[in-house]
């Protein structure tokens, strides 16, 4: 006897023998390095593992603090104390020297805190030892503090006193991709309606160009764009030589130059949503709207956009999701003051080497992107229960 | 009215759409450096320069060794996975294709910090296998959502056919199954080969100046200075992706049934 197609044991042992590559891979390729991109978002690095006698020292006695922070120093190694004075000093700028300067001379000053003040009167200064204080645990969340300017006042609480330049720069990504989405949807929708209402041979043009847009890469349409706008560029050319302007317009590396090339670059990722539902509406919906009566715009506004609507959404989150994270096209077609969350973290990994602060900003990236996508599954899965609108 | 309406909107969006390139391609051909009409007259000069400079012939060989591995790797995961998810329960399917298809939502420069960190230390970072691998997760969501389509097409009736015919589950899976869903593989393939060729921001990541690829040294050299071969390398990649897409279709035709 044959063992039936549909016998479920043997299903699952084959399910299992086929996932075990594909599911190892991603966890050890794909979660793990993002799970440890989170983690790094919070570690305190060696600053949060090198104050070990520091740590443990009686927090009333300032003499006992002084003491056991020189052990320290004169515990750690050169690259540690580097690594430490780094951390001290992305929480207080002025840290490093002074840190560096004490572990040179750690075991010459007088293990008290009168010791450590003749040797350089910062040390009387209480905000040093309120740095120390606050990193002496393995975790910190001094980088999102300074993502999100909340800064921990004197009694731990969180206080919106810090620098909010990074809260400025979200806000800023925020707008960008909310204006690129809403011009984008404008540009898209005649576009997919005439893939899926127009003469079939017009609609089969527009339908070409869309897809060979789509598997143009990114770069080449933005290089595109770098090249038509810029100062020499065909654009000003064209302007110029119709006598519409008489000095060349600077339409690259602002506002203008980043939104007009975005826009052009996600456009297919709009179009395609929009044709797929819009193919579904019969013809013959129009028709008969138009026999009851209604006039063409009418029909359109009535019965046709509302059907539409389900592509629309689809379309603009999936355009702003893309959007929210881009990186190629705002980084060569916008200026020092339009460039979004994702140019400050390459500049982070590429220039500062902080990984913390790219970190930080990543998962509040992620984050967003994600609140978004469950938006999305939410709304899905309320419209497709029984009841709600399909 | 409303036709006006239409075709206004729409020749103004195609023109959008479809301009951009149209001019600036054929600059490559451009006899002097300007990046501008009238043309100086007609010149492969610049296509000269690109292929005897080694710096991107290297690249363009290393973008290609990099897509081809990427694209197998890609198979591989995205094509065991998607024949695997069909054979689990429907709760476990919803979790499992969330899973896979995820590295499509995140963004890539959040999943390029990821790597760079990670592969950083694992040694694999600046290395043709750290790059194959990284771009392989980038592919394989979509070779994964491309053969989860053409399974989900099948006819069951053949498979309860052979089955009736005596043939044992994995005789069916690999004379049936695995051939009725080659265009869904082929398709997936096509999609990681293109996404790892295009791709710049993990590349940017996690490529060292030996391994460069093409959409990085082209990144740069945009950055750098606007220069005709800059157009000319972007022509070459157009090319490149329109002959793909043009490969995805005679695929695609080939896979559909033949009118008589």
């Amino acid at each position: 006897m044959h063992a039936s197609p549909r016998r479920p044991g043997g299903a699952r042992l084959a399910a299992l023998v086929l996932l075990v590559l594909p599911l190892a891979i991603y966890s050890f390729l794909y979660l793990m390095p993002i799970g440890s991109m989170v983690a790094l978002s919070v570690d305190n690095g060696e600053l949060g593992r090198s104050l070990i006698a520091f740590r443990d020292a009686d927090p009333a006695d300032a003499d006992a603090r002084a003491a056991a922070l020189l052990a320290d120093l004169q515990a750690m190694d050169a690259g540690t104390q580097g690594a430490t004075a780094r951390g001290l000093n992305q929480n207080l700028a002025g840290f490093r020297s002074l840190f560096l300067n004490t572990a040179r001379k750690s075991g010459e000053i007088e293990p008290t805190m009168a010791g450590l003040v003749a040797f350089d009167p910062r040390w009387a200064e209480e905000q040093y030892w309120q740095v120390m204080d606050r990193n002496t645990a393995p975790f910190t969340l001094r980088h999102f503090g300074q993502a999100t300017g909340l800064v921990l006042d004197d009694n731990g609480r969180l206080t919106a006193g810090g620098d909010d330049i990074y809260v400025q720069i979200m806000w800023r990504t925020l707008m960008i991709a909310v204006q690129v989405t809403l011009v984008t949807l404008l540009i898209s929708y005649p576009l997919a309606y005439a893939v899926a209402n127009a003469r079939p041979r017009f609609a089969g043009f527009v339908l070409v160009a869309v897809l060979m847009s789509f598997w143009t890469s990114i770069l080449v349409r933005t290089t595109a764009w770098v090249i038509l706008l810029q100062t020499s560029g065909l654009v000003n050319a064209f302007l110029l030589w119709t006598g519409a302007i008489a000095e060349p317009l600077q339409l690259i590396f602002n506002r203008f130059g980043a939104i007009v090339s975005m826009t052009h670059v996600l456009l297919p990722f709009a179009i395609i949503p929009m044709m797929n539902v819009m193919r579904t509406i019969p013809k013959s919906q129009a028709d008969a709207s138009r026999s009851l009566g209604a006039g063409p715009i009418e029909t359109f506004l009535r019965v046709y956009f509302p059907q539409t609507i389900r592509g629309v959404a689809v379309a603009a989150g999936t355009v702003f999701i893309l959007a929210l994270g881009f990186y190629i096209t705002p980084s060569l077609t916008g200026g020092p003051r339009d460039q979004m969350v994702s140019f400050y973290i390459a500049a982070f990994v590429k220039e500062s080497l902080n990984w913390g602060m790219a970190s930080a900003l990543s998962v509040l990236l992620l984050g967003a992107v994600l609140v978004i996508v469950a938006i999305y599954g939410a709304a899905r899965w309320a419209m497709a229960r029984p009841g709600g609108r399909a | 009215m409303s036709r006006a309406i239409f075709w206004g909107s729409v020749l103004l969006a195609l023109a959008f759409l479809i301009v951009p390139l149209v001019l600036v391609l054929p600059l490559a051909f451009n006899e002097g450096s300007f990046l501008t009409y009238p043309m100086d007259g007609f010149s492969l000069k610049w296509f000269a320069e690109i292929f005897t400079h080694g710096q991107w012939t290297r690249a363009f060989w290393n973008s290609l060794r990099i897509a081809f591995g990427a694209m197998i790797a890609g198979v591989l995961i995205g094509g065991l996975a998607a024949t695997g998810v069909m054979l689990t329960g429907r709760a476990l399917q919803i979790v499992l294709t969330g899973l896979l298809v995820s590295p499509l939502v995140v963004p890539s420069i959040v999943v390029g910090v990821a790597f760079a960190y990670a592969f950083g230390r694992m040694g694999l970072s600046g290395s043709y296998w750290g790059l194959v691998l990284a771009h392989a997760i980038l592919g394989a969501p979509l070779v994964f959502l491309s053969v989860m389509t053409s399974l989900r097409g099948l006819d069951p009736d053949l498979d309860l056919a052979a089955a009736s015919l005596g043939a044992s589950r994995s005789h069916r899976f690999w004379h049936v199954t695995l051939p009725l869903a080659a265009p869904g593989f082929l398709a997936g393939a096509l999609f990681a080969f293109t996404t790892s060729f295009d791709e710049v921001v993990v590349a940017l990541f996690l490529a060292s100046p030996e391994s460069t690829t093409l959409p990085v040294a082209l990144f740069a050299g945009l950055r750098d200075r606007l220069q005709p071969t800059i157009v000319v390398v972007a022509l070459l990649l157009s090319l490149i992706s329109f002959a793909l897409l043009w490969l995805m279709w005679w695929l695609q035709s080939l896979g559909r049934p033949q009118k008589h």
